[in-house]
Parts: structure tokens; sequence; C-alpha cells
């Protein structure tokens, strides 16, 4: 099972709109990768899962300097001037994307629940996932910077 | 005007502050929580509240229905900000008093027309 047009499709919508509205910085949508990187890498990983008519989760992908550049953005403040700000600002955003995804996808089937983000910040580490997923990992381009959204499907 | 945000995320309540003092509204107070929230309104005047559904300690929704359940504060206009937007969500949250709602991403100019339809007079 890969993961439905639809839902990539209202994903990307979903996070173009949360970009524009709330970070007040545009996107632009790359090329739909099925394969989940592993990394290690170090970086900012913001995650919401939900459960319900589908069950997964929607993960935002960044830098540390990107993440705290959006949230420099969100705030409203110079990105050199955000401290402890960033790691609420990206489970706001992951939030959003899940909330926003969530709400469209209402449109077509019955509304799932969705959980209170968590946020992972460091490096050297890496995700794996059970062979009973699909996942689909979206880059957009930001001011010339990569940021990745991921969703992963549950085939149960 | 003054305005109260209750909101956990500090984030979300500096977006939507900054979007109020940008559209005119300089007074605003937080809370972070809707269990804070009831405890603000204790000891300051606000004339209209805006609050998040999903908080820890005390929901949006059960917030609100402190708000409307207290004679001192159960007229105050309440708008709700949250990334709940299905058809059922809305319809929960009216039920529980509130006077209009925003969905998450929003824009400047959404707030500003829910903000003006919450004050007029019924």
């Amino acid at each position: 099972m890969s993961i439905p047009e639809q839902l990539l499709t209202q994903l990307i919508s979903a996070t173009e709109e949360v970009f524009e509205r709330m970070v007040f910085v545009p996107v632009t949508v790359g090329t739909v990768d099925g394969h989940v990187s592993a990394g290690p890498h170090r970086h900012v990983v913001a995650t919401v899962a939900f459960a319900g008519h589908r069950n997964g989760f929607v993960s935002f992908h960044s830098s540390i300097d990107t993440a705290n550049e959006i949230a420099g953005a969100m705030l409203g403040i110079p990105h050199d001037s955000v401290n402890g700000e960033m790691p609420d600002a990206m489970g706001e955003l992951a939030n959003m994307i899940a909330g926003s995804l969530r709400t469209r996808m209402a449109a077509f089937e019955p509304a799932w629940t969705i959980t209170c983000p968590s946020v992972t910040i460091g490096s050297d580490f890496s995700t794996r996932y059970p062979s009973e997923v699909s996942e689909a990992r979206v880059p957009f381009t930001m001011n010339g910077r990569t940021v990745e959204v991921e969703i992963i499907l549950s085939k149960r | 005007m003054r305005i109260l945000v209750v909101d956990d995320s500090s984030t979300m309540r500096r977006i939507i502050i900054n979007t109020l003092n940008k559209l005119g509204y300089k007074e605003c107070h937080e809370a972070a929580n809707g269990r804070e929230g009831v405890e603000r309104l204790a000891t300051i005047q606000v004339d209209m509240v805006i609050t998040d559904w999903n908080m820890p300690e005390m929901s949006g929704i059960e917030f609100i229905k402190a708000v409307r359940g207290n004679e001192a504060t159960k007229h105050l206009p309440v708008l709700m900000v949250t990334t709940n937007a299905a058809q059922d969500d809305i319809v929960q949250a009216l039920h529980a008093g509130v006077n209009n709602y925003v969905v998450k991403p929003f824009t400047p100019d959404t707030i500003k027309d829910k903000i003006e339809a919450a004050l007029k007079p019924a």
C-alpha cells in the first residue's frame, strides 16, 4: 500500500497554507520521495500522530538553524534572538499541518483524532519503522533551505 | 479593548497577540490553559476572550462553560481559535457557548472579521 494521492495532495496544500499564513514565508514543493531516509542527522523532528479512520503520523523535519529561522518568523523576532521558543514553535507548526490535513480530509471521510505534538531535537539519531507502514516524505524549499514533511500510514 | 488570549502554546499566544496588536488591539493578557484563564478573569477586566481548544488541565470547551457559568463573565464574547475544524467540532464549540470560530492557520483579516462579528449586538 502506498500513501493515497488525495492524502499527499492535501498534505502539500496544508503545509503551503500553514507557511503562508503563520510563518509568513512561502514554500515551494519538491518531488515526493516514498523512501524515508534513516539519518543520522542533527536536526529537529516535530510529530503529531492521528488515529481513527486512518492511523499514522505527520512529522516535520528541518535543521536546527532552519527551525530557529521558522520560529523567529512565527514569533516576529530575529532568528538569532530565538532561544527556548523553538521547540514550542515547531510543535505548533506540526500541530497546524496535521490539524489542517485532518480538517481537509474530513470533507471526504470520517474525521480522525490527532494527538498533542512531540518534538525531538538532537544529533546522531535515526527513526525506524515496522514493515506494516506506508511512508512518504515531501520536500519543501524555503528561502533556499530544505525542510521536509513526512507522513506515515499504518496498514493495520 | 482588552482581550484575554488563552492557549497552552506560547508561540500561538505570541502570534495571536502580534496579530491583535497590528489590528489595533493593544491591551492583551495571556493565560496558558483554561484554569489559568478562569483565574485571570477573576482578577482583570477584559472585553473579549480568545481561546484554544486542546489544552492541559482545563480544555477550551471546559473553559468556555466556566465563563458562561459565571455571572461576572457570562456576557463576554468568546472566540475559539483551533485546528479542530470538522463540522462536529464546530457544533460542539457552539453548544459550549462560543460566539465565533477561527480555524488555524488563520489570516489577520479573518481574526478582524470574527472579532467584529462577535462584538455586534445580537
